[in-house]
């Protein structure tokens, strides 16, 4: 039994050592493969996307969850948009535009971020810094909110909400991002503002002429630089599974 | 037994080394300093800023060992063609890729040639592309909620809203008519009699109800500031004027409230960020002053 014992013990440190080995060498091979696919066709693989999404909940709970919430629900009192929903505010949702979120932010100060629009502050004198737009009078502030109240389908003052449709559409430019019908832009970041989704507020006639009044500008900060190509992608991946929950159900 | 004899009986108990023994111990050492050969091989040639002769999985090149994100030429394929990289043609994948190796090229050969130096475009994009890192670097941190609160609490001036006001800029021809006109105001005579009673005008500069700021750049400092004091209903001194004697008769008056927190929060994060931004901006030019040797000619030196 003495005997035994040693052969044993070195068997099994030695299995142990291997284990570890074949682990990490899976680990690699797991990232490199992740690394090297398209981004959007990831979430057809389940073994990619299952690992990926897996490691990425970790760092989305250490870097996003500050702001997004553990659930990823966000929160329109801070303008926190909802991660598990389908309304995306920047791109269409795919990973690879979540990804460039991800990597350079919004508003974050990276040049490659996105940082086109930004809602001006029409109850001051100069409501954008960038743009040649006047402000509003209180009235007109009034007249903008019921009508983006009547394109939800709330009950407004019809005879203001169609001062209001005029302003929309010269003076104050708001066409100009959310366009012409109000459905918003998503290559901008412009929201719409004809569904039942509201990134500030709970689309409330007070929270409406709020966001006219004083602006909005969300800042989400740009993870290059300070999380590796593999958690950013990662990261992107668990993101989209909580809009996606079949993603990575389906075998390529 | 002596010391001496003790020592000679232990080294008599060693096992003797056999030739079959010291072939398996060279054996382990070999294996041992092969193992340790590829480890050291692979981390050389991998490991993040060092020479590598492969590209590393998260880039698709690397150019005089810069590398290409992949993530970066996905979305480079994205914007010039509106495809995702496994439905763009290899034609599509090559462009891109070469195009994106000719700016890296082109980059580098920039910097060779200090074309910061000979072009002022360059110049100032350096200097915004410097602030911009150095600000996003603040963008990333979240402040705690307790010191959004004290920023709040110590800028207050800033999250009042717009004050409002309804007011009428009644103009007349001397101060005795309008001192009876302020009189008729004053006990609720209608505007327009006291208008066509004491030859009066509406000066027309307000436009019914407007933001503090609107009025005051209509009216001018002197007369809004005495419009805002006012209360509903309130009707102002006589003030003389270039083009006659006028009278502010505020018909409601809604001065500024400051917001609450929960109201301000997202201008206080903004406000506080900004803040934080031109504070490390000016940490790090004052960084950049201290360790740069700057000489300044003797005429400009006062």
């Amino acid at each position: 039994m003495t005997r035994l014992k040693r052969p044993l013990g070195l068997a099994l440190a030695g299995a142990a050592i291997l284990a570890c080995g074949v682990h990490g060498l899976r680990t690699m091979q797991m990232e490199r493969r992740l690394l090297r696919a398209a981004p959007d066709t990831i979430p057809t693989n389940s073994v990619l996307f299952g690992f990926a999404a897996g490691r990425g909940a970790g760092t989305f709970r250490s870097s996003c969850a500050s702001c997004h919430g553990l659930s990823g629900k966000g929160d329109t009192a801070q303008g926190v948009p909802d991660l598990t929903d389908s309304d995306w505010l920047y791109g269409t949702g795919t990973v690879g535009d979540i990804e460039k979120v991800v990597y350079y932010g919004i508003r974050s100060h990276n040049p490659r971020g996105w940082h086109l629009a930004v809602m001006p502050v029409f109850a001051q004198p100069v409501p954008s810094p960038t743009e040649k737009i006047p402000p509003l009078t209180p009235h007109g502030l009034q007249a903008v909110t019921e009508y983006l109240l009547s394109r939800g389908g709330q009950p407004t003052d019809r005879a203001l909400a169609m001062e209001g449709a005029a302003i929309y559409a010269s003076s104050g430019g708001c066409y100009d991002c959310h366009t012409a019908d109000a459905k918003g832009d998503s290559a901008i970041g412009a929201p719409n503002l004809t569904d039942s989704i509201w990134l500030y507020g709970d689309g409330s006639r007070q929270a409406i002429y709020d966001s006219i009044a004083y602006g909005r500008q969300g800042v989400c900060p740009a993870w290059t630089g300070r999380l590796s190509a593999e958690q950013m992608l990662e990261v992107s991946l668990y993101v989209y599974s909580l809009s996606h929950p079949a993603a990575g159900r389906q075998q390529s | 037994m002596s010391k001496a004899q003790n020592d000679l009986v232990a080294l008599d108990a060693r096992p003797i080394p056999t030739p079959e023994r010291a072939r398996r111990s060279l054996l382990i050492t070999a294996a041992g300093a092969l193992i340790g050969l590829i480890v050291a091989g692979y981390a050389l040639f991998t490991a993040k800023g060092t020479s590598t002769l492969t590209v590393p999985a998260e880039d698709v090149a690397l150019v005089n060992q810069q590398p290409i994100a992949r993530a970066d030429y996905f979305a480079q394929l994205k914007a010039t063609y509106q495809v995702d990289y496994s439905q763009a043609t290899p034609e599509q994948r090559r462009k891109v890729l070469d195009d994106m190796i000719r700016e890296e090229l082109f980059v580098q050969r920039g910097k060779e040639l200090d074309v910061a130096e000979t072009d002022p475009d360059v110049r100032t994009a350096m200097v915004n592309s410097v602030e911009q890192m150095s600000a996003s670097d603040v963008a990333t941190r979240q402040p705690d909620e307790p010191s959004l609160l004290v920023y709040y609490t110590e800028h207050q001036d800033r999250y009042s809203t717009e004050g409002i006001i309804t007011a009428l800029d009644l103009v007349f021809p001397d101060s005795g008519h309008a001192e009876h006109a302020a009189a008729a105001l004053g006990s609720g005579a209608p505007v327009a009699a006291v208008i066509a009673n004491f030859q009066g005008r509406n000066s027309g500069t307000l436009n019914g109800e407007e933001f503090y700021f609107a009025a005051r750049l209509h009216l001018g400092d002197a007369l809004f500031d005495l419009a805002r004091k006012l209360p509903n209903g309130g009707v102002s001194k006589p003030v003389e004027q270039p083009d006659g004697v006028h009278l502010l008769y505020v018909l409601a008056n809604k001065p500024p409230k400051l917001r609450s927190f929960d109201e301000a929060r997202t201008a206080v994060l903004n406000d506080f960020r900004n803040d934080e931004i031109k504070r490390s901006t000016a940490q790090y030019q004052t960084f950049l002053t201290r360790r740069a040797g700057i000489q300044i000619a003797g005429d400009l030196q006062q």
